[in-house]
C-alpha cells in the first residue's frame, strides 16, 4: 500500500503543527517536580478508617475454621469482614468493557470460603480506627488451614488425576491460528530449526503500590478515590455490592505507575465492602509485600517454534505450540494468550502457519496483564528463533530478517491487512547503525550484539467494540478545557489531549485544563490499558475539538466578514492569513460567542473498528485496530567466566505515526528499556509449593541506574496510524523486543544460548560448560 | 507495619555504656529498621548512637587508621585519605547497597550485623583489622579475624559497645583489592565477595591475605592458601593452584541468588584474578 492509499495519512498530510509533535513541558510535570501532585494515598477524610487484608499464606489448602471475635473484641475495631458475612458475594475477572459483554463463569470468591487456591487468597478484611490496631487485630484473627494436594506447574496440571483448579480440565483458554498447509511448507524446506523458549513470572513493580480511600456520600454512592488505570471497574463493584451501577463512583487520581497491574480490581472492592458496612470513610493502603503478593502476575510462557526455511533464509513454515500458567483464577489469560498466538509469528510474512495454545490453571499466583500482554512473550520466542535459524544458515541474522520481514500492504497470520506502514526493517537498520562501533573485546570478557524487531497491537481486541468519549469546551474568556474519564498512570495521557485541543483550537498547552478520571462526571474514555488511551480517547478529543473548532471558525467567519475557509485558528487568535486587517482574540471570539448563544463545547465518542470474533478452528479474521512496529537493538559485555552481563548500548527505534509529545515517547521508550532489561537478565518471581519467596526488592532485582546504559531513542514518523495525526501506540510496544534483543546479544557473545529467562550469570556459566 | 519500640537516646559516651544492658543497638538502623518492620527481630528499647561525642571520626595515626564507631560508608567515600590507607574498603563502600544506605549504614553495624554477605568485613579482614570494644567498666581489643564465633554471632558482650575499627595502612608494594560479585551493579546483596592483600618484596610475596564473603557462615581468611603463596614468587599456577585452594575452604550454600555450587566456580575465577592483579600492582 502506498502513502497515498492511506486515507489518514493523506488527510494529514500537509497539516502544519503548531504544538502536536513538540516537547512541550507536560501539565503533570510540575506537580510532580515539586511533590505537589497528590496520589491516591495523599487523599484522607475525617473519621476515617484504616484497613487491612488477611491473607493466606499457604497456596492450596481448605479453611478449617476462621474465628474473628478476638480481633472484633478489640476496642478501635470496627469492622471484620469475612466470608460468612457476604454470602454469595463473586467479583468479576473479566476486562471491563463498556457494551455489557463478560464472560460466564470467569468470577472468583471475594473472601476464601472454603477452598484456598494461591499464596495471598484473601481471608478476612479489618477496619479499625488506626493502622496500629489494624494490625493488632490482624494478630487477634484465629484460623486453621489443612495444607491440600496442588498443582504447581502447567504439564503437571494437565496430568490425569492432577488436582483441579479450574473445572473441568484446568484448562482456562485455547486458541488455534490455520494458515496455508504446514505440510507442504515443511516439505519445501531445507532446514527445519526447533526451539523451545521459556519465560519467568514477573511483578510490575510499579513505584505506588495500591491504595484507596472509599465513602458513603449523602445520595447513598458509594465513592472510591484510588490508584487504578481501569475506573470502569465501577460497574462489577457495584455488582458485587448488589447494588445498581449508578450508585458506585470511582475518582482516579494521577497513578505511580501500572503497567498492567491496576487494570484488574485490586483495592477498590475490599474498600467499597467495608465502607457499605461501617458508613465511615475507609483507606486502604496496601504495604509493598501486600503488593507482590495482592496483584496478579506477568503469566510465565512455554513457547515452541518449529520453522522450515529454505537455504537461502525464506520461512516457508511455522508451527507455534504455546502454553501460558495462568495461575489459579482465570482474570485475562484467555486474552493474554490469543495476543502470543497472534503475535507468534513476528513482523514476518509466513505462508503456512499453524499455532495452538493453552493457557492452564495452577495453584500458582494468578496472572494477568502486564504491558505487552502475552505479544512480549511471543517475542521473547519469535526474535529468539530468528538468530537461531541464521546460526544453523550461517546468514547474516539481519539479512535472514530482511529476507521475511512484512511489508506495508501485508497481512497477518490471520489474514488481517494491516492498514499502517509497516517500518520493521527501517526501524531495525536505523537502530544497528546507531549502534555504533563496536566495543572491543578483552580476555575473558566478550562482546556481543543483538536485536528484536516486532508486531506489537495497539488498541483493544476489535470484537470488543472498545468506545471513547471526551468532551471539550471553550470558556468565555477563550481557555480551554477538556474533560475525560482517560487515567493518567504517568506517561502523560491526560497531557497529550491538552496537547490535541491546543493544537486544533488555536491555543498553548498552558491554556487547557484537563478533568479526567471522574467515572460519573467525566465522559467514559476506557481503560488505561492495550496502549489505547492516546489512540482511542486522543481521537475522541481530536474529534471533539475539530468539531467544536469548525464551530468557531464559522463564527469567526461572520465576524470578520470572511469565508470560513479563509479562518485560521492560532496563538489564541482567529485571523485571515492572507488579511492582517481581519483578526480577533479567541477571547473576544468566545465572549461574542457565548452572548449569541454559540455552542462552546462537544462531546464526541471514538468507536474504534468493530468485527466480529474470529473463527474459532482457524483463527482467521481481524483481531486488533492496527499495529505498532519497530526494533531495539543492544551491545552487551559479558564476563565468560562470571556470567556477568553489563548492558553497553540500547537503542529503541520505532514508528509510532506521529509523536504527539516526543519527549513523553522517549519516556516510554526508557521505561521500556529498563524494564525489558530487568526481565532479561535479572527479575524473577520465585514460587516454591506456589508459595511467593521473594516478595522484596531485595530479592526481586529491578535494574538500578548502576545497570543502565544511556538509552538512544529513534522516532520514527509515518504518520499512517489510527490515532491522531496518524499516532500509533508506543506505551507496551517499547517494551517488547528489550528482553529478546538482551537475549541475543549475549548469545552472539558466548556463541550458545539461554533458552529461559532470565539469563542469570550462572545460567551463562552452566551454558558456556555444556 | 513497624512494630512499636523505646528509643533510648543518651547524650554521651558514658550514658550509652550505661544503658547498654537489655537494649538493641540502633547505628544506621538499615538493618535493624528493615528487621523490625518485618518482625524479624523484636527488640523493646533501641539505643540510639547519634550523640556520641568524635564517634564518626577518621584518623590516620603512625601509618595506623582508626575509624569511629559510628563512621558511615559514604563517610569512608568522602575521606581522600581512604583511598590509600584501605584500597578494598574503599571499593566496597562504592558499591555497598545503594546511595541512601550508604548516607545511614556505618562500618561497625554492618561489622556487627555479622551477615556473610557484608560488604566491609572482607576487605577489613584483607587488612588485618582490630575491633575496639568499651563497657563501662574497661575496653578490649580483638582481633576481627577472632571476632566471628559462628552465623551472626560475634563476641561482642551485651554490655559493650564498639567504639571504633583499626589497621595498619597498607605499606609499599602492598596492593589491597575487592570484587563483589552480585546479580546487579546497584544495591544488591553479595553473591561472592573477594578481598585480597598481597605484599611483594621483588620477586616474592612475603604476605598474603584473601578474605572471602557470603561463602560461609562467616566472612573468612582463606588460611592455606594463603600459606601456599607465602614467601613463593606468584606464577600463574601457584595463582591458580591457591585461588583453587580457597575454594575447596569455603562451604557457600543455595539460595535464591545463586548455588553453592556456581558460589565455589566464582570463588576460584575472582580469587585468580584478584591475586594476580594485585601480585602485578604490587610490584
Amino acid at each position: 500500500m502506498t502513502d497515498q492509499e492511506i486515507p489518514y495519512r493523506q488527510a494529514e498530510a500537509n497539516v502544519v503543527l503548531r504544538q502536536v509533535g513538540k516537547p512541550l513541558e507536560r501539565t503533570d510535570a510540575e506537580g510532580k517536580a515539586t511533590g505537589r501532585t497528590r496520589y491516591a494515598g495523599d487523599y484522607t477524610m475525617p473519621g476515617m478508617l484504616h484497613a487491612k487484608v488477611l491473607r493466606s499464606d499457604i497456596a492450596s489448602g481448605r479453611l478449617k475454621h476462621l474465628d474473628a471475635s478476638k480481633a472484633r473484641a478489640l476496642p478501635g475495631v470496627v469492622c471484620v469482614l469475612t466470608a460468612q458475612d457476604l454470602p454469595d458475594r463473586l467479583a468479576a475477572t473479566d476486562m471491563p468493557g463498556q457494551t455489557g459483554q463478560k464472560r460466564a463463569s470467569t468470577d472468583r470468591q471475594i473472601l476464601v470460603r472454603e477452598i484456598i487456591r494461591h499464596h495471598g487468597e484473601p481471608l478476612a478484611l479489618i477496619a479499625a480506627e488506626t493502622p496500629a490496631i489494624a494490625d493488632k487485630a490482624y494478630d487477634l484473627i484465629e484460623y486453621e488451614i489443612e495444607p491440600m494436594p496442588g498443582v504447581y506447574d502447567t504439564e503437571a496440571a494437565l496430568d490425569p488425576g492432577a488436582p483441579i483448579v479450574t473445572e473441568p480440565d484446568n484448562i482456562v483458554g485455547e486458541h488455534k491460528i490455520r494458515k496455508g498447509d504446514t505440510e507442504k511448507g515443511f516439505a519445501e524446506a531445507d532446514h527445519i530449526i526447533e526451539n523451545t523458549f521459556h519465560t519467568q513470572f514477573i511483578e510490575h513493580a510499579f513505584l505506588e503500590p495500591e491504595v484507596g480511600l472509599a465513602w458513603v456520600d449523602e445520595n447513598g454512592v458509594v465513592n472510591i478515590r484510588m490508584s487504578t488505570q481501569v475506573i470502569e471497574h465501577f460497574r462489577f463493584i457495584a455488582d458485587a455490592l448488589g447494588v445498581p451501577h449508578n450508585k458506585v463512583r470511582i475518582l482516579g487520581a494521577m497513578v505511580g505507575g501500572g503497567f498492567g497491574g491496576k487494570e484488574d480490581i485490586t483495592v477498590e472492592l475490599y474498600l467499597a465492602l467495608l465502607a457499605q458496612a461501617t458508613r465511615r470513610p475507609v483507606r486502604l493502603a496496601y504495604t509493598r509485600e501486600d503488593s507482590f503478593v495482592g496483584h496478579g502476575k506477568r503469566h510465565p510462557f512455554s513457547v515452541s517454534h518449529k520453522t522450515g526455511v529454505t537455504k537461502d533464509g525464506k520461512i516457508t513454515a511455522l508451527e507455534v505450540k504455546i502454553s501460558a500458567d495462568s495461575g489459579a483464577y482465570v482474570f485475562l489469560s484467555p486474552y493474554v494468550l490469543l495476543y502470543c498466538a497472534v503475535a507468534a509469528p513476528g513482523p514476518y510474512r509466513i505462508d503456512n502457519v499453524k499455532i495452538d495454545s493453552a493457557a492452564i490453571a495452577t495453584n500458582n499466583m494468578y496472572t494477568s496483564a502486564f504491558r505487552g500482554f502475552g505479544a512480549a512473550q511471543a517475542c521473547v520466542a519469535y526474535e529468539a528463533q530468528m538468530d537461531e535459524i541464521a546460526k544453523t544458515l550461517g546468514i547474516d541474522r539481519f539479512e535472514l530478517r530482511r529476507r521475511n520481514f512484512m511489508r506495508t500492504g501485508d497481512k497477518t497470520a490471520t489474514g488481517q491487512t494491516v492498514e499502517s506502514a509497516i517500518w520493521a526493517d527501517e526501524c531495525m537498520t536505523q537502530a544497528l547503525e546507531a549502534l555504533g562501533e563496536k566495543t572491543a573485546a578483552s580476555g575473558p570478557i566478550k562482546i556481543g550484539r543483538g536485536v528484536a524487531t516486532y508486531q506489537q497491537s495497539y488498541g483493544r481486541i476489535t470484537w470488543f467494540h472498545d468506545t471513547s468519549e471526551a468532551w471539550v469546551g471553550i470558556e468565555v474568556d477563550g481557555t480551554v478545557i477538556v474533560r475525560s474519564g482517560v487515567t493518567d498512570i504517568g506517561a502523560g495521557q491526560a497531557s497529550a489531549l491538552g496537547q490535541i485541543a491546543a493544537e486544533l483550537l488555536g491555543v498553548g498547552l498552558d491554556d487547557v485544563v484537563i478533568y479526567n478520571s471522574d467515572s460519573a462526571v467525566t465522559p467514559l474514555a476506557g481503560t488505561t490499558t492495550a496502549t489505547r488511551a492516546l489512540y482511542m480517547t486522543g481521537r475522541a478529543v481530536h474529534t471533539a475539538s475539530s468539531n467544536l473548532r469548525e464551530r468557531l471558525v464559522a463564527f469567526a467567519a461572520q465576524e470578520l466578514d470572511a469565508r470560513p475557509d479563509e479562518v485560521d485558528l492560532a496563538n489564541g487568535q482567529a485571523f485571515v492569513p492572507d488579511d492582517p486587517s481581519k483578526s480577533m482574540s479567541l477571547k473576544d471570539l468566545a465572549a461574542r460567542g457565548a452572548s449569541e448563544g454559540l455552542e462552546r463545547s462537544e462531546l464526541a465518542m471514538f468507536r474504534a473498528p468493530f468485527t466480529d470474533p474470529i473463527d474459532q478452528e482457524t483463527g482467521q479474521g481481524p483481531v486488533f485496530p492496527d499495529f505498532t512496529y519497530g526494533c531495539h537493538a543492544v551491545e552487551v559485555a559479558v564476563d565468560t567466566e562470571t556470567g556477568e552481563v553489563t548492558v553497553l548500548k540500547s537503542v529503541g527505534a520505532h514508528d509510532i505515526g506521529q509523536a504527539i509529545n516526543p519527549q513523553a515517547v522517549e519516556g516510554q521508550i526508557e521505561g521500556g528499556a529498563l524494564m525489558g532489561q530487568g526481565y532479561a537478565l535479572s527479575e524473577e518471581l520465585i514460587y516454591q509449593e506456589g508459595k511467593l519467596v521473594s516478595p522484596s526488592f531485595s530479592e526481586y532485582l529491578i535494574p538500578t541506574s548502576m545497570d543502565m546504559p544511556e538509552i538512544k531513542c529513534i522516532i520514527l514518523e509515518s504518520r499512517s496510524g489510527l490515532g491522531p495525526f496518524g499516532a500509533k501506540g508506543i506505551g507496551e510496544p517499547s517494551l517488547t523486543p528489550v528482553a529478546p534483543a538482551i537475549a541475543n546479544a549475549v548469545a552472539d557473545a558466548i556463541g550458545t544460548r539461554v533458552f529461559d529467562l532470565p539469563i542469570t550469570p550462572e545460567k551463562i556459566v552452566r551454558a558456556l560448560r555444556e | 507495619m513497624l512494630r512499636e519500640f523505646e528509643l533510648d537516646m543518651p547524650g554521651n559516651l558514658q550514658e550509652t555504656l550505661a544503658r547498654l544492658p537489655g537494649g538493641t543497638l540502633l547505628a544506621g538502623g538499615t538493618n535493624l529498621l528493615v528487621d523490625l518492620r518485618a518482625r524479624r527481630e523484636d527488640a523493646e528499647r533501641l539505643i540510639w548512637l547519634g550523640n556520641i561525642d568524635g564517634f564518626r571520626d577518621i584518623k590516620i595515626e603512625d601509618g595506623r587508621v582508626i575509624i569511629g564507631g559510628g563512621t558511615t560508608i559514604g563517610d569512608l567515600l568522602r575521606n581522600p585519605a581512604m583511598a590509600e590507607a584501605a584500597p578494598s574498603l574503599v571499593a566496597a563502600a562504592r558499591v555497598f547497597g545503594g546511595q541512601m544506605v550508604r548516607n545511614q549504614a556505618t562500618v561497625a553495624g554492618n561489622v556487627c550485623s555479622g551477615s556473610p554477605a557484608a560488604d566491609t568485613v572482607p576487605p577489613l579482614l584483607s587488612l588485618d583489622a582490630e575491633v575496639h570494644l568499651t563497657c563501662s567498666t574497661g575496653s578490649r581489643t580483638v582481633p576481627l579475624n577472632d571476632f566471628y564465633t559462628g552465623f551472626k554471632t560475634n563476641q561482642r558482650k551485651h554490655d559493650e559497645l564498639v567504639t571504633g575499627l583499626s589497621w595498619a595502612a597498607p605499606g609499599p608494594h602492598t596492593a589491597n583489592l575487592f570484587y563483589k560479585l552480585a546479580r546487579r551493579k546497584g544495591d544488591a546483596i553479595t553473591v561472592v565477595g573477594v578481598a585480597v592483600t598481597v605484599t611483594r618484596d621483588g620477586d616474592r610475596c612475603t604476605e598474603a591475605r584473601i578474605a572471602l564473603g557470603a561463602v560461609g557462615p562467616t566472612v573468612f581468611r582463606a588460611k592455606d592458601a594463603e600459606a601456599m603463596l607465602t614467601g613463593e614468587p606468584l606464577a600463574d599456577d601457584l595463582i591458580d593452584s591457591a585461588a583453587r585452594k580457597a575454594m575447596e575452604e569455603s562451604s557457600p550454600i543455595d539460595d535464591l541468588r545463586a548455588s553453592a555450587d556456581y558460589r565455589r566456580h566464582c570463588i576460584h575465577v575472582l580469587t585468580r584474578r584478584l591475586l594476580k592483579q594485585a601480585w602485578e600492582d604490587a610490584a
